[in-house]
């Protein structure tokens, strides 16, 4: 570790090094900062808009509002019954989460470490699925839907967003038990465990930073779809906050309310932003080690 | 307890085999079978053989720039190929330009300099927001009135180029693909730069001994090493880049003009329609097969491309 100590004047040449050392190589600097200014730039630039009046977004574009037009937000909310959105969201979001765990772990469990007929072939389909577009699934899932009557209900939407995560949960689950040392399922075993029991107690404990990874990106893909809750989801009442958002967007470009419009764009922008400054690492962490698996 | 042990496993694997079988295995072969038959979604189904997809392929039509008619005769003559052409824009030239800057960043961030976790965590950051939020954000700064595009260059005294409509027919295509780019490049960066980060320093101390410079290094060092997080990283890419459908549909806002249709768009509205349905589930199903040859297709080549024996090292 270098010694940061300025008091020496050892130290102080050492630390003036590091700057011009760093200074030399501008040029690997350049792309990074330009490209990570224009994105935290263009959150400032949204969120102060949303804070203007319609006209001061075209007068003055560069400024800051002369007031700030928190009305935008209160009235935003209320038409788009934001609300009603977000607690959609969080029932959808959660709950189908956790349907995927619950149906891919003990299947990931089993397929990667029992041996038995057809399960590598069961296996090989789980994943396939990954390359199948939502395009070949919407058309007759909207007919069955229909019929069973889960069209514009939160069950329905559940149930959708659960399935078409199984192809990418089962790729990561699959690679995380198989991985899993086999000694502590031994072990268990000459302890007198059950089966389930292994499973339950050891296998499952082991392989959580895996379920927690894919539960995580599960999550984040969930909360910001928006292209089959616009299949299945047209009852204004039952819509996530991402379909909610493009429920009002027509009518607000149309009547102009580019105020109104940036609001909603940051209500549906910020959460995410603040959830993902908190856990950035790990979700980063989890899909380069998911890859490199 | 060999039987045991089984029983257990087809227990665990049953309820996830049932819901998959009959959620998405089952309507997978639904799609393959509707694309034979003419259909409202009401009603009877009345086979037509491969009429659609000789309707969708035939080329005698082809205008995208034409209004958008709901009750046109040769209906899907004019939209396919056009969709197939701006689908393969988005992969092909979006594939091209999000690896060139993903490998130009890594590089970057991968040398040694300060600040990489913050650098890597700003430019993901737009793959955690919603889509459609995004796209209207770029609609903003795509905006022929208030647009941030448009006063920015106005800021540089480029009167003219101001002036141009990002989203107007002809441009709307590239400039959505800069702004879908902008989101892969985040996502690629963290694949990448996890791959190049596991190459042991020495690989490329020793490649500098033997004075190779930064171009061969990086064709004969980086690239072989990290071949199988790249072959994983191109495929998903080529399937994402394949499917798109949310940017391309909002960023316009009120409705996607056809000059931007993808093949999921093209397929979503002869489904369920923009403003009205147009209810051509049978074409729409050709469609979706159309696209998953596609998918087929292009894993294939790229599997073929890829193919090798994994260097290990170490």
């Amino acid at each position: 570790m270098e010694q940061k100590n300025r008091n020496t004047r050892a130290g102080t040449r050492l630390w003036k090094t590091k700057i011009l050392k760093e200074l030399r190589r501008f040029h690997l600097y350049l792309l990074p900062t330009l490209w990570s200014a224009f994105n935290i730039f263009c959150v400032y630039w949204i969120v102060v808009s949303s804070l203007k009046t319609n006209r001061e977004v075209f007068s003055n574009p560069w400024g800051m509002p002369a007031d700030l037009q928190f009305e935008n937000y209160l009235k935003v909310w209320q038409v788009a019954n934001l609300g009603l959105g977000l607690r959609n969201s969080i029932i959808i979001t959660l709950a189908s989460v956790l349907l995927t765990l619950i149906l891919c772990a003990p299947a990931a469990y089993a397929l990667s470490r029992i041996k038995f007929k057809g399960s590598g072939w069961l296996t090989s389909t789980f994943i396939a699925g990954a390359g199948v577009p939502s395009a070949m699934l919407i058309i007759p899932l909207f007919v069955t839907m229909t019929n069973l009557k889960l069209i514009n209900t939160l069950y329905g939407l559940i149930l959708i967003y659960s399935t078409v995560s199984i192809p990418f949960t089962m790729f990561v689950l699959t690679g995380f038990f198989k991985a899993l040392p086999s000694a502590f399922e031994e072990a268990a075993r000459i302890d007198g465990c059950t089966e389930f029991g292994i499973f339950w107690r050891v296998m499952l404990p082991l392989a959580s930073p895996g379920l927690l990874t894919v539960a995580i990106f599960n999550f984040v893909a969930v909360w910001n779809e928006y292209s089959l809750a616009l299949v299945f989801i047209q009852d204004e009442k039952a819509m996530p906050l991402a379909r909610g958002l493009y429920a009002i967007t027509s009518s607000m470009i149309y009547t102009g309310n580019w105020v109104g419009l940036f609001a909603a764009v940051v209500i549906v922008m910020v959460p995410s932003l603040l959830v993902y400054i908190l856990l950035s690492e790990r979700l980063i962490e989890g899909i380069a080690t998911g890859a490199l698996k | 307890m060999r039987n045991g042990k089984t029983r257990l496993a087809i227990a665990f694997s049953l309820p996830a085999t049932l819901i998959y079988a009959i959620f998405f295995v089952w309507p997978a072969f639904q799609s393959f079978y509707l694309a034979f038959f003419k259909w409202s979604g009401v009603g009877e189904k009345t086979y037509v053989g491969l009429s659609n997809f000789r309707e969708l392929l035939s080329i005698i039509e082809c205008n995208v720039d034409a209004q958008f008619p709901f009750v046109h005769p040769s209906y899907g003559d004019i939209f396919f190929w056009p969709s197939v052409g701006h689908t393969l824009v988005n992969v092909l030239a979006g594939g091209a330009i999000t690896f060139s800057l993903a490998f130009v960043l890594t590089a970057m961030l991968s040398s040694g300099i300060q600040g990489k976790k913050f650098f890597r965590m700003v430019i993901f950051a737009p793959n955690v927001i919603a889509a459609i939020a995004l796209s209207l954000l770029w609609a903003q700064i795509y905006n022929p009135r208030h647009g941030l595009l448009k006063n920015f260059l106005g800021l540089l005294r480029f009167e003219d180029l101001a002036k141009t409509p990002w989203l107007g027919p002809d441009k709307v295509l590239i400039s959505t693909l800069v702004a879908m780019c902008w989101v892969w490049v985040g996502f690629n960066l963290v694949l990448l730069l996890s791959a190049v980060e596991q190459i042991p320093q020495d690989m490329f101390d020793a490649a500098k001994v033997d004075g190779a410079n930064t171009f061969q290094i990086f064709f004969q060092v980086t690239i072989p090493l990290i071949w199988d997080v790249l072959s994983i990283a191109v495929i998903n890419f080529s399937i994402m880049a394949l499917k798109v459908f949310e940017f391309p549909y909002i960023i316009k806002g009120l409705q996607a003009p056809p000059q931007i249709y993808t093949l999921s768009i093209y397929n979503y509205i002869l489904g369920f329609g923009r403003r009205e349905p147009i209810w051509r589930m049978g074409k729409a199903a050709a469609v979706a097969v159309l696209m998953q040859i596609m998918v087929i297709g292009m894993i294939l080549i790229f599997a073929r491309l890829f193919r090798r024996e994994a260097i290990e090292y170490g």
